[in-house]
């Protein structure tokens, strides 16, 4: 670990701008295997995500991260530069992605406050000598490094003189200044370079050893050991280039000579020149455009930076705030409905009130709205998963992505990320047959996945569907039957009580458990999971067509819009995108069946009717439909009504999750959950699709 | 207290050299993800020093100093570079930059160049 930086914020962000930077590689890697080249963009965002992660792993010391990324780097300036057109993608794809894994790994280890000990010599040998096979097949331009050693055999020591030759004798003072850099600054050559490159303001007679600064590495050893010699002529005095030569950045050791005569300078004055006219040039102009700025600026200055800009907040701080929002919410209807005020006229207060719910809708729409990211990481991650299964069981299979733009609470999407990859190692394990399978079959050799995303009322479904082989139903019932999870004689059951048997604990249909899905846990998992988010898991399979898992999952788990209505001494609230109309029916639209079942039509229409009452046993004295209020609510295009005996009012009620020794004791059927209402009391929220299944 | 703005795509290497900078009491105005925001805000903060790293998307280090240059030809601007980046540190260098930093570098390496540059 680091002894120089151990401040953990910078640990944090490290690992979260690696891991993001990692996640944009990897989506990088996956397109371009996919179009099966690295296009320019490509290259160079890649070799720009190395470059950084080699600069921060650097910083914190951790070296095995930064040499890994420095080999990718070189490899991608290589790619860059040298654009060579005999790139092997497959095995390039492959390095990079057990690079990212490599990568991934530590930072893993980082977060969880271990040491990044890994060791990626081999990776980083395997990438160097892929970069030599590239170099090698590349010869029209041979590698900057030989052409290097070839120039220094030929051309030994050789003096530079950089300025035009103008007579030697226009300048009175003759100095020789050898200097010496600290150690460790880095890029001695450059800075030699800077050095001259300052000077040229005092005199165009430079004359410098070692020569070649810029181009050849092996005088940075030279200008370490022996120091960066400086011959020169100017007007300026000792004290003015003693000055100078001070302002060196990084100076260790100056030693500044004034010579007594030229004769050490002639020397260099035989040999190769270059003009510097341009900078020359330059210099006057630049003092104009300094002017004009200048008076640019002072307007500038009056009028106020218009730009937006982005802030990380940590997403505990947004819970608190959502937090704070829904009690806000609460509070507001307690006083607003304060039983105080019933009866009372208050047009004043009635305003006022109004107001405060308008600005407490906004803030809480746009609270929500900062929560709100889009599934598209989530679903981009699933091109790695299929990558990999696809590579170890030699299955061809193309993913399909819809609606990735849908957005949904950050709580949830960190829930379901799990489930979607389980999921989809399934389909693609289970669910999909190999090439010749499938072409037997006359399908297409590539398997299909189509992972959807669509918003439908308050809810969020993720579709994961596959064209292989389907769900077999006799494997299922046989399954079922061995591990002891079939909870009713299976010729009671539809085809979707059965395909959903899977999603219960105990069950795997998969003798062989292999690497990637089963583990020894089943689909149960992926249900535990999105029930915990409040969502329900349900699986469809037509044999030799697919199957499609569904994923309903809520918007977010804090705020919803409801009407309230009461049941005898019950409040209960629906939330109100569900709601499609209420009327007070009329005696002659009720209709009941042989069976007893009541029905009611509407616009020619048969619906359903759910007695509340009925359902929870509820006390109440309206028991006749014409008393009440019937409620018509829909779902995934199912309807029924619900009658009530009336409607309270409309308000936003924060959704709280039924306590524990409730869940414990019995799952209720059609409850989503719970909400404290202005006056203090209890309501119970309705889960219409639960109560249309009832 | 002397003015920075930082430039680098990397929230980290910000994040460490404010950290650095701010410990030994230089002020910071800004921060900017690439070239062209660098641009801007430098237009916008008027800095005494700019930290200026050199590979980043949108529009580079380099590029990006010389539109400081041209916009104010006295502006202060350190480039941060790696290792094996001699040559744009070079372009760096004629185009006006006034030092340059080695990646990965210490507080002392830093503080050094820094101070030094605003003496002169």
């Amino acid at each position: 670990m680091s002894v120089q930086y151990t401040n953990e914020p910078m640990l944090d962000m490290l690992i979260f701008e690696t891991t993001q930077l990692i996640e944009q590689l990897e989506q990088s890697i996956l397109n371009s295997e996919k179009s099966s080249c690295y296009t320019e963009d490509a290259i160079n965002e890649i070799f720009r995500i190395m470059h950084t992660i080699k600069g921060s792993s650097a910083m914190m010391m951790f070296n095995n991260i930064s040499t890994l990324a420095h080999s990718m780097e070189d490899l991608f300036y290589f790619l860059r530069e040298e654009k060579p057109s005999n790139v092997d993608c497959s095995t390039l794809s492959d390095l990079l992605l057990e690079g990212v894994d490599f990568i991934k790994l530590e930072v893993e280890k980082l977060k969880n406050g271990d040491n990044a000990d890994g060791d990626a010599a081999a990776l980083i040998d395997r990438i160097n000598k892929f970069l030599s096979v590239l170099r090698q097949g590349n010869n029209s331009t041979v590698s900057t490094k030989e052409i290097k050693v070839g120039q220094i055999d030929t051309k030994k020591q050789q003096y530079y003189i950089s300025q035009s030759k103008v007579e030697a004798s226009t300048y009175n003072n003759a100095y020789k200044a050898i200097i010496y850099f600290e150690d460790g600054c880095g890029m001695e050559n450059i800075r030699a370079y800077s050095v001259i490159h300052n000077l040229k303001d005092f005199t165009d007679q430079i004359f410098y050893l070692p020569d070649d600064i810029i181009d050849n590495d092996e005088c940075i050893e030279a200008i370490r050991n022996g120091g960066f010699k400086v011959y020169l002529k100017t007007d300026c005095s000792y004290e003015e280039m003693h000055k100078i030569f001070m302002q060196t950045i990084f100076l260790k050791n100056l030693e500044l000579i004034q010579l007594e005569n030229d004769d050490e300078l002639k020397q260099f004055l035989e040999e190769k020149e270059f003009t510097d006219q341009e900078y020359f040039n330059k210099a006057p102009c630049q003092h104009a455009i300094y002017k004009e700025a200048k008076e640019y600026t002072d307007k500038e200055l009056h009028s106020p930076p218009t730009q937006q800009s982005m802030i990380s907040v940590s997403v505990s701080k947004l819970d608190k705030l959502m937090d704070l929002v829904g009690e806000m919410v609460i509070a507001e209807a307690m006083v607003i409905q304060n039983p105080d005020l019933k009866d009372l006229e208050l047009d004043n207060f009635q305003k006022a009130a109004r107001q405060l719910n308008k600005i407490t809708d906004e803030m809480q729409d746009m609270v929500m709205s900062i929560r709100m990211v889009p599934l598209s990481a989530t679903f981009h991650k699933m091109h790695r998963v299929v990558r990999d299964m696809c590579k170890k069981l030699g299955k061809e299979v193309e993913l399909k992505i819809f609606g990735e733009e849908t957005e949904v609470d950050k709580n949830i999407i960190e829930h379901i990320s799990d489930p979607l990859m389980h999921l989809v190692r399934n389909a693609i394990d289970h669910g999909i047959e190999p090439h010749e399978d499938r072409l037997a079959k006359g399908k297409s050799q590539a398997g299909i996945i189509t992972l959807e995303a669509k918003n439908a009322g308050s809810e969020v479904q993720v579709i994961v569907k596959d064209d292989g082989k389907g769900l077999s139903k006799e494997g299922i019932l046989k399954k079922a039957k061995e591990n002891g999870v079939l909870y009713k004689s299976q010729e009671d059951m539809t085809d979707r009580e059965i395909f959903n048997l899977i999603f219960l604990p105990g069950f795997s249909t998969k003798d062989s458990i292999t690497e990637f899905s089963g583990r020894g846990v089943g689909m149960d998992v992926v249900t535990k999971n999105i029930e915990t988010i409040g969502g329900s898991v349900s699986v469809d399979s037509v044999p030799e067509k697919g199957t499609i898992i569904m994923l309903k999952i809520p918007l977010t788990l804090a705020i919803i819009d409801g009407m309230n209505i009461r049941v005898g001494k019950s409040r209960y609230t629906i939330p109100t995108i569900s709601i499609k109309e209420s009327f007070r029916p009329n005696e002659g639209d009720i209709i009941t069946d042989p069976d007893g079942n009541e029905m009611i039509m509407v616009r020619g229409q048969c619906y359903p009717i759910l007695r509340l009452h009925e359902i929870y046993r509820v006390k109440t004295g309206i028991t006749n439909f014409v008393d009440g209020i019937i409620i018509m609510v829909e779902q995934d295009g199912k309807s029924t009504c619900i009658f009530a005996d009336e409607l309270l009012g409309q308000q936003q009620v924060v959704v709280k999750s039924l306590p524990e020794y409730i869940k414990n004791y019995k799952k209720i059927g059609g409850l989503a959950g719970c909400t404290l209402l202005g006056d203090g009391s209890i309501s119970l929220i309705l889960d219409v699709g639960g109560l249309i299944n009832i | 207290m002397k003015k920075v703005l930082i430039v680098d795509d990397a929230a980290f290497m910000r994040l460490t050299i404010r950290s650095i900078l701010e410990k030994n009491g230089f002020e910071i105005v800004g921060e900017a993800e690439n070239g062209e925001k660098g641009v801007q805000k430098y237009k916008e903060l008027k800095p005494d020093l700019v930290t200026m790293d050199i590979t980043m998307p949108e529009m580079t280090g380099i590029e990006a100093l010389k539109h400081i240059k041209e916009y104010d030809p006295n502006a202060k601007v350190v480039m941060f570079s790696a290792m094996g980046q001699e040559l744009m540190v070079r372009e760096a260098i004629i185009n006006g930059a006034k030092s340059f930093i080695v990646k990965p570098f210490t507080e002392d390496h830093v503080m050094q160049v820094l101070n030094k540059i605003l003496i002169i």
